[in-house]
């Protein structure tokens, strides 16, 4: 069995932990709790017959006056990059946090979410067009969660 | 040496500080008492550390070279572990041996998470405040000294501003739409506040609003309603704009000290259409003769229903001899044309232009007066009048 270090990335209320508790123990929590430093959460998959646990550092989110710590990034193989669809600004700093975690991690791989997705309206929802391997996720309805770790581990397994 | 274990043993009495041993293989050689409170599982001795601290999964390079070089460490801050949180470092004990150090920093850091939920909420508060504002209409503070604090996202997006300071590098003073004898934003207030007020910005129509906020603020809201000032000045029949809003629109071509020409045009002989063929073709020919005009002139020349069978058009930024040229080709185009149901139509021309010194009305009058002129030289023909 492999074990790889995944961290989930992004601007604080953007909706992290959410995605780590729906995709680790299948509940979703409407209340807003700040994550401070991390948590990490294991979840074992088995893709193409290749067994591999999930260590999943849940970091807590940056802020304008709070950066995340270089630390937590260390040897990590995958990140799933998350934002509020609502909130322009988490879309703003993407690419920021994409750069910071790549400097640190030049091989490993990632995938992004566009979270809370149960937010907007139905025609809002279908007018939005998705990059590659960029997932419309929201953790309260359980949409495209499981995708979105399933497509990271494909990549770093691959 | 026996200092130090004194030491050693007096933190670790205190609670917050446990250890872990490991050797080279990554496996536990001894540790503290108490450390099984931040562990899933027990511990034991020969138990795998990247098992037993998944943190450090990933850091073994990192953690490897401490063996050999006693100054390196290797730290993982604020862990949260079975409803602790601790701070987690590896540091060199000797070449075979590494020391893993948990700091219990629960206290400290629940009092942070506090600062940080409040922190948060505020500037997700904000956010929304911000959405709630920018979703209305067109916003400006103004306090009473005087100074524009702030506008929101509508007001700036109209008036092609990206800060509130490029208002006044623009010298944009909201007060000199509405009258251009009001000197500040004191003296709009006292126009405006309570009721509200029209103004017209380019080519938009707003309805102005103030109320004051606290002692020091006012606030100033612009609701745009273009579309249905226009919609209710269009002439139903014609589909053409009434004399009010041209009027209104004419009034401002002369406080604007812009040049212009004001046309009357009047269908000959329109009477006689009404009373051979019946009001419904005499509807039809107005319905026709607007059109036409309509689709021959520019889109921001006026051209309105002054009533009955008389019409306006206004030709802003246009010298006298230009409109002649204009009307000229209108009048052609009137004359050529074979209109439904009744065939050969003309029409007479009746011109004057802006002076310095005109008012709405003595501008009419003297387009009105040329017309005249036109009627009883023969109609189907223009005539210029000045003032």
């Amino acid at each position: 069995m492999i074990r790889k270090k995944i961290l989930l990335l992004g601007d604080f209320s953007v909706g992290k932990t959410s995605l780590v508790k729906r995709y680790v123990d299948g509940a979703f929590d409407d209340k807003y709790l700040t994550t401070i430093g991390v948590k990490i959460s294991k979840k074992l998959v088995e893709i193409d017959g290749v067994k591999c646990e999930l260590l999943i550092w849940d970091v807590e989110g940056s802020t304008p006056s709070k950066k995340i710590s270089l630390g937590y990034y260390r040897g990590a193989s995958g990140a799933i990059f998350v934002t509020d669809i609502t909130r322009k600004e988490t879309l703003d700093n993407l690419q920021e946090h994409k750069d910071v975690f790549l400097s640190e991690n030049p091989d490993a791989h990632y995938v992004t979410a566009y979270n809370k997705a149960d937010m907007l309206s139905e025609i809002d929802r279908d007018s939005i067009v998705l990059e590659d391997d960029v997932f419309l996720t929201s953790a309260k309805d359980n949409k495209n969660v499981e995708e979105l770790f399933i497509e990271l581990v494909k990549k770093m397994i691959r | 040496m026996k200092n130090i274990q004194i030491i050693f043993n007096a933190v670790l009495s205190k609670n917050i500080i446990e250890y872990i041993l490991i050797d080279k293989n990554f496996t536990v050689v001894s540790s503290s008492e108490d450390v099984h409170k931040y562990l899933e599982n027990k511990l034991n001795v020969g138990d795998d550390i990247l098992f037993v601290l998944p943190e450090f999964v990933g850091a073994e390079d990192n953690i490897r070279k401490i063996f050999s070089e006693p100054k390196l460490s290797y730290v993982v801050e604020s862990v949260y572990k079975n409803n602790y949180y601790v701070n987690m470092s590896v540091e060199y004990y000797d070449e075979k041996i590494a020391l893993i150090l948990l700091h219990n920093i629960t206290d400290t850091t629940l009092s942070q998470q506090k600062l940080l939920q409040y922190s948060n909420e505020s500037i997700l508060l904000n956010t929304t405040l911000q959405k709630i504002l920018n979703s209305q209409n067109a916003l400006l503070f103004v306090t009473n000294k005087d100074e524009i604090t702030y506008v929101n996202e509508q007001f700036m997006e109209y008036f092609s501003v990206k800060k509130v300071s490029e208002l006044k590098s623009k010298d944009l003073k909201l007060y000199t739409y509405l009258d251009s004898g009001l000197k500040d934003y004191d003296a709009l207030f006292e126009r405006v506040n309570s009721k509200e007020e029209y103004v017209i910005i380019d080519d938009d129509t707003f309805i102005l609003q103030a109320s004051c906020i606290e002692s020091t603020h006012r606030l100033f809201t612009l609701t745009k309603v273009t579309k249905l000032t226009k919609d209710m000045q269009i002439d139903s029949l014609t589909g053409v704009y009434k004399k009010s809003y041209f009027n209104s629109h004419l009034e401002r071509l002369i406080k604007k000290k812009k040049e212009g020409v004001l046309v009357v045009l009047d269908i000959d002989d329109f009477k006689k259409v009404n009373d051979t063929y019946g009001h419904q073709v005499g509807d039809k020919i107005l319905k026709e003769f607007a059109t036409l005009i309509q689709n021959n002139v520019r889109g921001d020349d006026l051209f309105a229903r002054w009533g009955g069978e008389e019409f306006l058009l206004l030709l802003e930024n246009t010298n006298i001899e230009n409109a002649m040229i204009k009307v000229e080709q209108l009048r052609r185009l009137v004359d050529t044309r074979t209109f439904k149901n009744v065939g050969h139509m003309t029409a007479s021309f009746g011109l004057a232009k802006k002076e310095e010194s005109d008012d709405v009305h003595s501008l009419l009058f003297c387009a009105d007066k040329a017309l005249y002129e036109a009627k009883d030289a023969g109609k189907n023909r223009i005539k210029f009048k000045k003032i």
